[in-house]
Parts: structure tokens; C-alpha cells; sequence
């Protein structure tokens, strides 16, 4: 890209007749090819993947770039491969056409010998079946359950341990900032450091001894044994503790804030009669919008998306979204219509949140990456 | 202070203050510390504690989290990796995939990431090409690794089936394929953290003094010159943050792994990260698989602090 554009800066003989105005030009209409090109590369993926969320499984070797258009059910399909690759659930199936719970029906038998042997008319499968193979992922995600937790459930935890992590990370890292604030002494140094190490600590190296830990804490609660409330709620405690225990970059960011406040402000606070806990919460916060809300538009991708820790660490009813979607596949692996569902349902909470707070997103991660 | 012979007026009252200031400085080192215990508590405990506690289980043969019977075993988990046969099987096709994501992995950040803010730079800051280059980070790994397997696969990919359509590829790309993974996955990292790398470089570039570069167009140096002569040697901290950055997260990459199969049917994205996890969760090493990631993250951990070093010294 580079090696293109500085053709239109070297003032070669044979463009000198071109004036500067002629060459802006050219290099903006060139940046905007450009810029136009990585837009279109960068929306395609989720484009198809909202496409793909619509398009059946049977039909996933063909080329689609729009929504295809709902298919009849076929009378001949088997009631065994509309359950494998479309889950079709056939307590459902049996309810809506008042065939008895009890009575087995072969996999292979078709909708035209269901509808024979239990004299249905053609018309009702045809509307039990209507739109099943354009919105079949969807239902299923969105209706059904998996291993004990809904897709809703799994989005609430997210959001309530996204929400609970933020709040606290940051409350915890500006009273870290403030305690090391000027780096004047030599402890103040020494915690700095250690947290600076944390940016080189792979998360991978301190998973297992931390889930040790972690493991070993827990077993002190009696009834941590057994799936419950009490179990589920130190769960979840957990991977809260482990998104607030503090960054590199938080604290980078933090000391440096606070640091360059000027020292008079809280002199004159603490002779008004301002104890520090009061001018923290009153002087301090207020002032710190800009850092908070860097470290926000940072911390919330990684907390959201979180996949290693709860995967790990909560049980399979207990869990959020990342680790729901990827039991999902593993449970559907041959409907990749559900899949595919699963996967942009989990993309578009955050990509809302983003497209509605963009500004702040540029903002916070320009001033956040100047600090390092 | 201590100079100070005791007796006259003037002494007494410097003292008298000197002590004051140093209860003063007294109160304010307890306040900090009040101020820093809470998350540095967290902190020590879950970043630092497991550090320490890793080591003893080193030396044993422990195979999974609740392991009745830990006999130690000495030197033998850091030996193994030169005797022990079944794990140099596993180690160092790992080890060789992994770096090779590693190196590729690398040159996307200059890719994307640099000519990207090269370009935003050059035409003047533009939001809203920015909030697009930047969407990909709102994505998980995971959902990147399953959006790979969605373009690429062989059959029902895309991209595949897109690019077929017009006529540009005759055989499809296989993201299960060995070449396929260690391609598409590096493009597909690359492309999620190009709005992080543009923004580490927009800003170097951006605290590059004006002055400089008036100068340098006056005096008719060429493009090409003046990324070599003044641009890049003004922005040393952007290079060494981005490359501290890409070398942790390019080891610690797992989650795009785990969605094109790495865990279980895809033995072409078994990278490092899935190793350890595979041996501490998995196939009861867990002992094994601990003293391995330490052979591994230990030249990168003193590397990292190497870098970091570096960073800061040029950045003040």
C-alpha cells in the first residue's frame, strides 16, 4: 500500500506538470478504493454468517448471498434425518399430529407413510413444517435447552458477570492508581512492576495452578460438593475475581491519571475536611472519565468474550454464553445451521453495544494505546 | 536530623516539624497501602501464588486435579522432553506449528495494523472507517475460529463456494488441511486484531513532532524515505508494544483453536496452548503438561520483561 502511494510523492519529471491539488486528489481517491475494499472484506464474514444462519444444512454446499427462500418440506423425507440434521423434536411432532407419546416411530419412515399410517392430512404437515428449513436454527437456539441451561440463561450470566467484573475492575484498579500514585517511593515501585509483569504472564502458564487454587478454596464451603445455588454462585464468583484481579494496564493507566492530578487539588480538599475516602469518591472519580472509560471499552470485549476460564471453571448448567455456544456445536455438530445461529447470536449483543457507543470505543482505545 | 545536637530553641522546633512530617509521610504510606491491598490481595493470589505453586507439582508425577497418589518423581517431567518418546511426538510437531504461527502470525501486524494506520494517517482520521476496522475485535476467538471453518471448508465454506463462483479458484482451500490452518488462521487473527495493532501505530505516528516531517518534505525526500527516516525511528515504543503483544497473544491463542476442532478432529491446529490444556485436562498428564508450558512461556516471560524494559526507557 505504501509502495503505491509514494509514487504520487516523488517528484518524478514526468508528474511535475501535475499540480499538488491534481496529486491530493489522486491519493484520496486511491485511500478511498483502499479503505472501501477492507470494508467490504471486513463485513463479508458476517454478512455470510447471517446468511448461513438462514440457509439448512441440506442446501450448505450451494452458494447463497441472501436468505433463500423457504423450501417445502418434502413428503418423502425421513422423520430419522429430519431429527439428526435439523433436530427435529419428535415429542413436539407427536404432540402436534395427536400421535401417542408412547408409540415408537421408525427413523426411516417418511412424512408420506407418518401421514398414511396415522391418516393426517397432507395440509397439517405441511403447516407444522412451514418455514423449517429457513428458521430451523433459530428455533432451536432460542426455544430449546442444553444441559440444564438456556440460551438465555447462558447471555444472562454473561451480561450479569460482564456488568459485576467492569463495575469493580475499575473501582479496585482507581484505588490502586491513587495508593501508587506519584511512584515516588520505593514499595509504590515494587507493586507497579509486579502488576506490569502480569502483560507478560501467559494466561495459559497460571490456568492450571490457578484453578487449583481456586479448587482448593472452595472445597472449604460444605456445600460446594453438590450442584446448587451455592455451587453456581462461587462459580461465577470465581471468574469474577479473576477479571478484577487487576492489569498491567489498568494500573499503567490509573497511576499515570492520577498522577498527573495536581497534588494541590487534594490539599485543598483534605483542609475543607475531606478525608481521602470522600475525595476519591467525589473529586477523583469525576475527574477520571476519560481513563474509565478507556479501560471499559478495553476490559468489556475481553470479559464478554470470554471463553477459557468459564469453560473451565462453571458447570455445564451454570454457564455463559462462549462456552453454551460451544457445547451447542459440539451437541449439533451436523446442523450447522444452529451453529452458525449460535454463533452470530453470540456476536451481537457486543456488536450493538459497539455500534451504539462507537465514539467512546475510539476514544478510550486511542488514549489507551498511547499509554501502552 | 540526626545531626541535630538537642539544647537550643531553634533545634527543638526543627525537630518538633521534622518528626511531624515524618509521622505525616508515615500516615500517607498506611493510606496507600489501604488504598492498594484490595486488588493487589486478588492479584498476588491469582497471578503471582500460582506461579509458586506450580513449581512443586513439577517435580511430580501428578496426572489430574484430584490426584490420590503424587509420587515424586525428580527431574524426570523436564528430561522426558529428550527421552520420552510420546511426548516428543506431541511436543514438537506443536512446537514447530506454533511457531510458524507465531512468525506469520507477526507479519500481520504490519499488514493490517501498519499500513492501515499509515493510511488513516495519511489522509486524515476518519471514524468511520476506524469503528469498521475495529468491529472484529468485538468478535471472540471462538467466533473467528467457527467464522474460519465457515469461509474454508472444503465443501460448504463461502468463500469457497464465492470464489469458485467467479472463477478464481479452481480446487477449494481446506481450513482442515494442514496448509489451510496454518494460512487462514493467521489471515483470521490478523484481520481481528488489526483495529488494536492501527490504533498502537495511529498513535505513534500521531506523536510524531510536525516539524519533523515538514522538514523532510522540504528538503524532497521521497515517500519511502521518510517511513525509514522519520517515521519509524520515532515510533520504537509502538513497535515494541505491538510486538510484546502479538508474541504473548500469538502462544496464548486457544479459543479460535478450540472452534476449528483443535480439541478433538483437527490434529493440524494442535498448537502449543491446546498441548497444555490437553495434558493438565484431558489425558491425566497433568504434571507433564505443566512442566512443559514452563519450558516453553520461561525464555518468552524474560523476553516480555526484556521488552517491556525497553519500552519504557525509550517512552520516558
Amino acid at each position: 500500500m505504501a509502495d503505491t502511494a509514494s509514487g504520487w510523492e516523488q517528484p518524478r519529471p514526468r508528474q511535475r506538470h501535475m499540480s499538488t491539488r491534481t496529486r491530493r486528489r489522486l491519493l484520496r481517491a486511491f485511500a478511498v478504493i483502499v479503505m472501501l475494499i477492507y470494508t467490504v472484506l471486513t463485513l463479508f464474514p458476517f454478512y455470510a454468517l447471517f446468511i448461513r444462519s438462514f440457509v439448512s444444512t441440506r442446501d450448505s454446499a450451494q452458494l447463497h448471498l441472501w436468505i433463500p427462500e423457504a423450501a417445502e418440506v418434502n413428503m418423502n423425507a425421513q422423520v430419522g434425518n429430519l431429527s439428526v440434521f435439523y433436530d427435529l423434536d419428535l415429542a413436539d411432532l407427536k404432540e402436534a399430529f395427536g400421535i401417542p407419546q408412547t408409540d415408537f416411530i421408525m427413523s426411516r419412515t417418511s412424512l408420506r407413510q407418518l401421514g398414511e399410517q396415522y391418516s393426517i392430512p397432507e395440509e397439517r404437515i405441511h403447516d407444522f413444517f412451514e418455514g423449517f428449513y429457513t428458521y430451523n436454527g433459530w428455533r432451536t437456539l432460542l426455544t430449546g435447552t442444553l444441559y440444564g441451561t438456556s440460551f438465555w440463561g447462558a447471555l444472562a450470566r454473561t451480561l450479569i458477570i460482564t456488568v459485576i467484573s467492569l463495575t469493580l475492575a475499575i473501582i479496585l484498579s482507581i484505588f490502586t492508581g491513587y495508593g501508587l500514585a506519584g511512584l515516588r517511593r520505593r514499595d509504590q515501585m515494587f507493586v507497579y512492576n509486579l502488576y506490569l509483569l502480569q502483560m507478560v504472564i501467559p494466561a495459559m502458564l497460571i490456568l492450571l495452578p490457578q484453578f487449583l487454587i481456586i479448587q482448593w478454596v472452595f472445597r472449604l464451603f460444605p456445600g460446594y460438593g453438590e450442584p446448587g445455588p451455592l455451587r453456581w454462585g462461587l462459580q461465577l464468583l470465581s471468574i469474577v475475581l479473576i477479571n478484577i484481579k487487576g492489569t498491567a494496564l489498568s494500573t499503567m493507566v490509573f497511576t499515570a491519571a492520577i498522577s498527573s492530578i495536581p497534588k494541590e487539588l487534594e490539599d485543598s480538599a483534605q483542609i475543607d475536611g475531606a478525608g481521602s475516602w470522600q475525595y476519591v469518591r467525589y473529586i477523583l472519580i469525576p475527574l477520571l472519565r476519560v481513563p474509565i472509560v478507556s479501560i471499559i471499552v478495553i476490559m468489556l470485549p475481553l470479559i464478554y468474550n470470554q471463553f477459557l476460564e468459564p469453560y473451565v471453571y462453571l458447570d455445564p448448567a451454570n454457564t455463559t454464553l462462549l462456552p453454551f455456544t460451544q457445547s451447542a456445536v459440539g451437541q449439533f455438530s451436523t446442523n450447522f445451521q444452529l451453529i452458525y445461529s449460535a454463533i452470530l447470536a453470540s456476536v451481537l449483543p457486543l456488536v450493538a453495544v459497539y455500534l451504539m457507543f462507537r465514539r467512546f470505543f475510539i476514544e478510550g482505545v486511542m488514549s489507551g494505546a498511547i499509554k501502552g | 536530623m540526626q545531626a541535630a545536637s538537642p539544647g537550643t530553641p531553634a533545634t527543638t522546633d526543627k525537630q518538633a516539624a521534622g518528626r511531624r512530617r515524618s509521622r505525616l509521610a508515615r500516615q500517607r504510606i498506611l493510606r496507600d497501602w489501604m488504598f492498594i491491598a484490595p486488588q493487589l490481595t486478588l492479584f498476588v493470589l491469582l497471578t503471582i501464588v500460582p506461579f509458586f505453586v506450580a513449581i512443586p507439582i513439577l517435580f511430580t508425577d501428578m496426572a489430574q486435579f484430584n490426584d490420590p497418589t503424587v509420587a515424586p518423581v525428580g527431574f524426570r517431567n523436564f528430561t522426558a522432553l529428550f527421552t520420552d518418546k510420546s511426548v516428543q511426538a506431541d511436543y514438537i510437531p506443536a512446537l514447530r506449528r506454533t511457531l510458524i504461527f507465531v512468525a506469520l502470525n507477526y507479519s500481520t501486524v504490519y499488514i493490517f495494523g501498519l499500513s492501515l494506520a499509515l493510511l488513516m494517517y495519511e489522509v486524515g482520521f476518519r471514524g468511520g472507517f476506524f469503528t469498521v476496522v475495529y468491529l472484529p475485535l468485538m468478535v471472540s476467538g471462538l467466533a473467528v475460529g467457527y467464522m474460519a471453518v465457515m469461509l474454508f471448508s472444503r465443501e460448504t465454506g463461502t468463500a469457497n463456494l464465492l470464489l469458485k463462483e467467479l472463477g478464481l479458484i479452481k480446487t477449494p482451500i481446506d481450513i482442515f488441511s494442514a496448509q489451510g490452518t496454518a494460512f487462514i488462521l493467521p489471515l483470521l487473527v490478523g484481520w481481528r486484531y488489526a483495529g488494536y495493532n492501527m490504533a498502537i501505530f495511529l498513535s505513534g505516528l500521531l506523536a510524531i513532532p510536525r516539524e519533523t516531517i515538514e522538514a523532510s518534505v522540504v528538503d524532497g525526500a521521497t515517500y519511502w524515505q521518510r517511513l525509514w527516516r522519520v517515521y519509524f525511528p520515532q515510533m520504537w515504543p509502538s513497535f515494541i508494544l505491538a510486538t510484546t503483544m502479538c508474541l504473548i497473544g500469538s502462544f496464548a491463542v486457544f479459543d479460535e483453536l478450540v472452534a476449528m476442532g483443535a480439541l478433538y478432529v483437527n490434529p493440524e491446529a494442535k498448537l502449543l496452548s491446546i498441548l497444555f490444556f490437553t495434558y493438565g485436562f484431558q489425558v491425566q498428564r497433568l504434571a507433564m503438561g505443566m512442566t512443559l508450558a514452563v519450558i516453553t512461556f520461561f525464555p518468552l516471560v524474560i523476553l516480555g520483561v526484556i521488552l517491556q524494559r525497553l519500552q519504557r526507557r525509550l517512552q520516558y
